[in-house]
């Protein structure tokens, strides 16, 4: 089943800008964040990536971008975040002044601790979530290491726990939990939904099962061939407690697949 | 490290002394196209002690030619990180600096600044410092994305982190090159003081050369030799707690 | 019968082996040319025109000769040359010789090219009076540490009891400013090449100069040598003695003053750094140090010179036993 997100009426509309010219546009408001008619090709080569990309997400909650392998997701993710700027159509990002974007082969600089470099990067707003953070993504142990010490798993929950205790309106996790066992990464994922029910997440993942039974709406990326390049679907929205209806989460799932 | 890199040199240095005697015994060659070992022995008794003190006066103008080298490369290397442009204008300057052989330059700077320790000074720190600066330039405008990204998207990032990420992730790098640059350094050093200073080591073979004292020479490069390891091995040394301090705490490890 | 003359045949190609084999060195001049090296000890200057005369004018090609020039350099030691069988002729200065044998080369000496060392000081009488070798006293005087200048002035200084704290040593390179700026009183500067050079700014500026030379003070320490070695001599004389007589035979040419354009312009030829004004003026120099007197045998070697070099250079202890350099001394030409 097709979905699509509802406009909020107080959205301001922005001009369209002719073709091949990008604009990236934020306004006040409810949070949005939608692409219209967005064609880009990578510099230097011709192969395009987008053709007329269309697609939309809005609210706050968990969201995902999920697609094949090399179908586009970091390049989109990127253009969200403003590190590429040369598209043309249009991206609007109402209500999401800050946005930021983290990947997995994120490291910590090696020269402090990783208690060290969260004391001295988290914003004096946010200090009071530290402790709340660690303990829930299990970092209490790591807090005096350095980061290369620690596995791959602690790696990526300890660069997600830094990001989380930034001011932002909406983080894009690429891959962001790759190498986190299926138990923790369940748990971290209902952590981040209950600790920030106001902000807007978009999570990268392969995983289908994650993202069918966690994310709010699934920004469903397809190859550059098909048309519409993007379809935006209802995820299951798990926040915890009783288990989530398994015959459901299958159709989602089958949705999901069936949209690629 | 300071036992394995003597006896390096000293099998390095007997090997080529064991080979000139070949060609010496070989070629039944006189003492004067190559001593024999009575005479580079005596000459070493003779004029180790007097050469030993010209090769510390040598390393000791290295060693600030090679620090002075540092600073400026550091200097440089963060102007060029500023923008492409910069970054690879210098690099070419360096390069073709780099070409001019220092033995052309060399009377220009002597006739400046006079045959003292500021032209020796100057031309030990020219030898290695475009080594450095090259290695330092693509260093520091080398991005490190998995550390910086952080930092750029939440506007923390300073120009001295940026330059700190970028030396702590290239420490090994930046050790090498310095520790390798030593070895110019004494070598400019030599050189200076072969053409033109009236002091040194460099300055004690010209004379030699003067009067054909191979084994002079020969008694020269074996002090040169030591001095100069046990320069490395101290560069070395520092290197290697700069890294367990930068890198891993003493006793903090879990 | 047959068998006699087959005999009779091969004893003829072996006698005529033979024979070809012990004349070999007296038909060279005949057969092919006798191909030897000279290796020089400075660059292609005016101190080389009579060796560059015997090449280009084919003094040595008359001699069935195919003589390599080359140019000597700061690097290069004829000496080490002849041992390495690099080169067959050479030119030293007297002190490396001397050392040389003293540290058991064997090289023989066959003609001395030099009678007055070339080696002197260049000063300005106006600011540095030097009447007797007196007045070198609390002059700063400069010299090549370990070079032959060193040894020079040294036994200068020791000749007339001046101690070395009395004058003020100063160590010299290439770069004549300190001179020039009056930091230096007395430059070393080879006579017949260098001074015309310096003499000629010198003059510019509107300054006298005048020479300090040792020579004329009682210091005969022996300049560019022509050397070969021992088993050179020994083995092939007659090259030997057909090289050394079409070499001074260039060098009585080169120097003879009818000659004195040709000179000049064969030495243009190797050298084209140097204007041909300067090389005008270091000709007549060169002549008269080579030269001194207008019936001077070329190339005539002063034993007297050569043992007070050996001499200078024991008290120097530059050498540590005496090598008795007379018996090396082998005028082959003269």
């Amino acid at each position: 089943m097709l979905y699509e997100i509802k406009l909020h009426s107080n959205i301001k509309y922005i001009k369209v800008s002719p073709a091949f010219e990008s604009t990236r546009t934020g306004a006040q408001g409810p949070m949005l964040l939608e692409c219209k008619n967005i064609n880009y090709q990578y510099p230097g080569s011709d192969t395009q990536v987008f053709r007329d990309l269309n697609g939309r997400v809005a609210d706050p909650g968990f969201h995902a971008l999920f697609g094949p392998s090399g179908v586009g997701k970091t390049t989109l993710a990127r253009m969200i975040c403003g590190e590429i700027k040369h598209f043309s159509g249009q991206l609007i990002t109402a209500g999401l002044e800050r946005i930021l974007y983290t990947y997995n082969l994120e490291r910590l600089p090696g020269w402090s601790s990783v208690g060290e470099h969260l004391q001295l990067n988290t914003p004096t707003s946010s200090r009071h979530r530290m402790d709340e953070l660690v303990a829930s993504f299990g970092l209490q142990g790591c807090m005096d290491s350095r980061f290369a010490q620690l596995s791959l798993g602690q790696q990526n929950r300890t660069n997600l726990a830094r990001y989380l205790l930034q001011d932002f309106d909406l983080l894009v996790m690429d891959e962001s939990l790759a190498n986190v066992d299926e138990g923790t990464k369940e748990k971290i994922i209902l952590k981040i939904k209950q600790m920030f029910p106001d902000r807007a997440f978009l999570y990268i993942s392969h995983n289908v099962v994650e993202v069918a039974k966690f994310c709010k709406q699934v920004f469903v990326l397809r190859n550059f061939h098909k048309f519409p390049q993007a379809i935006v679907l209802e995820g299951r929205n798990y926040t915890g407690g009783p288990g989530v209806d398994k015959k459901k989460l299958e159709h989602t799932m089958l949705e999901i697949v069936n949209a690629l | 490290m300071l036992y394995r890199r003597l006896y390096q040199f000293f099998m390095i240095y007997f090997l080529g002394l064991a080979s000139l005697m070949a060609i010496k015994y070989g070629l039944q060659l006189s003492d004067y196209v190559i001593p024999g070992p009575p005479e580079i022995a005596s000459t070493g008794l003779r004029v180790s002690g007097r050469y030993l003190l010209n090769v510390l006066n040598t390393l000791a103008v290295a060693i600030l030619g090679h620090i002075l080298a540092i600073v400026l490369a550091t200097g440089i290397g963060i102007i060029g990180r500023l923008t492409a442009w910069i970054g690879s204008f210098i690099r070419v300057a360096a390069y073709n600096i780099q070409a001019y052989p220092i033995v052309a330059v060399a009377p220009i700077i002597f006739i400046l600044l006079g045959d003292g320790l500021s032209s020796r000074l100057l031309i030990a720190a020219m030898i290695c410092y475009f080594p450095l600066l090259l290695s330092f330039v693509g260093i520091f405008s080398e991005p490190v994305p998995e550390i910086e990204h952080f930092f750029e998207s939440t506007r923390r990032m300073t120009w001295r982190l940026q330059i700190k990420i970028r030396a702590f992730e290239n420490i090994h790098k930046l050790i090498t090159v310095v520790v390798g640059s030593a070895t110019l350094a004494m070598v400019g050093t030599i050189v200076a003081e072969f053409i033109a200073a009236n002091a040194g080591i460099g300055y004690s073979i010209r004379i030699a050369l003067y009067q054909s004292d191979l084994a002079k020479i020969l008694v020269a490069l074996f002090l040169i030799g030591i001095c100069t390891s046990l320069y490395l091995v101290l560069l070395e040394w520092i290197g290697y707690r700069i890294r367990r301090r930068w890198a891993i705490p003493e006793g903090g490890l879990k | 019968m047959k068998t006699r003359a087959l005999k009779k045949r091969v004893d003829l190609y072996l006698a005529v082996v033979v024979f070809f084999f012990f004349t070999a060195d007296a038909f060279a001049g005949g057969l092919a040319a006798q191909e030897v090296t000279y290796r020089l000890k400075w660059l292609f200057n005016i101190s080389v025109v009579g060796d560059l005369w015997a090449d280009v004018n084919g003094n040595f090609a008359r001699r069935g000769l195919k003589v390599t020039v080359k140019p000597g350099g700061p690097e290069r030691d004829a000496i080490k040359e002849l041992e390495l069988g690099r080169s067959q002729f050479g030119v030293a200065s007297a002190d490396q010789v001397i050392r040389a044998v003293s540290k058991g080369a064997h090289v023989v000496v066959l003609a001395q090219l030099f009678q007055v060392n070339p080696l002197q000081w260049i000063y300005r009488p106006a600011r540095t009076p030097i009447k007797t070798p007196q007045d070198l006293k609390g002059k700063t005087i400069g010299i090549t540490y370990g070079g032959n200048d060193e040894a020079i002035m040294r036994a200068l200084l020791a000749k007339y009891h001046i101690r070395e704290n009395e004058v003020r040593l100063y160590s010299v390179r290439y770069d004549y400013t300190p001179f020039y700026q009056g930091k230096v009183d007395l430059w070393p500067l080879y006579r017949n090449a260098q001074a015309p050079i310096i003499g000629e700014k010198l003059r510019k500026a509107g300054e006298r100069f005048d020479f300090l030379n040792p020579s004329q003070l009682g210091i005969q320490f022996v300049a560019n040598s022509v050397v070969t070695s021992q088993k050179m001599l020994a083995q092939h004389p007659q090259i030997v003695q057909r090289f050394m007589e079409a070499l001074l035979e260039g060098w009585r040419a080169a120097l003879n003053p009818a000659n004195r354009q040709k000179a000049i312009a064969i030495v243009l030829k190797f050298n084209r750094e140097t204007p041909a004004e300067i090389i005008r003026r270091q000709l007549p120099v060169t002549r008269s140090l080579m030269l001194p007197t207008a019936d001077f045998q070329f190339g005539k070697i002063d034993v007297e010179a050569w043992k007070q070099t050996e001499q200078i250079m024991l008290a120097q202890k530059l050498i540590s036993k005496p090598v008795h350099v007379e018996n090396l001394l082998k005028p082959v030409a003269q």
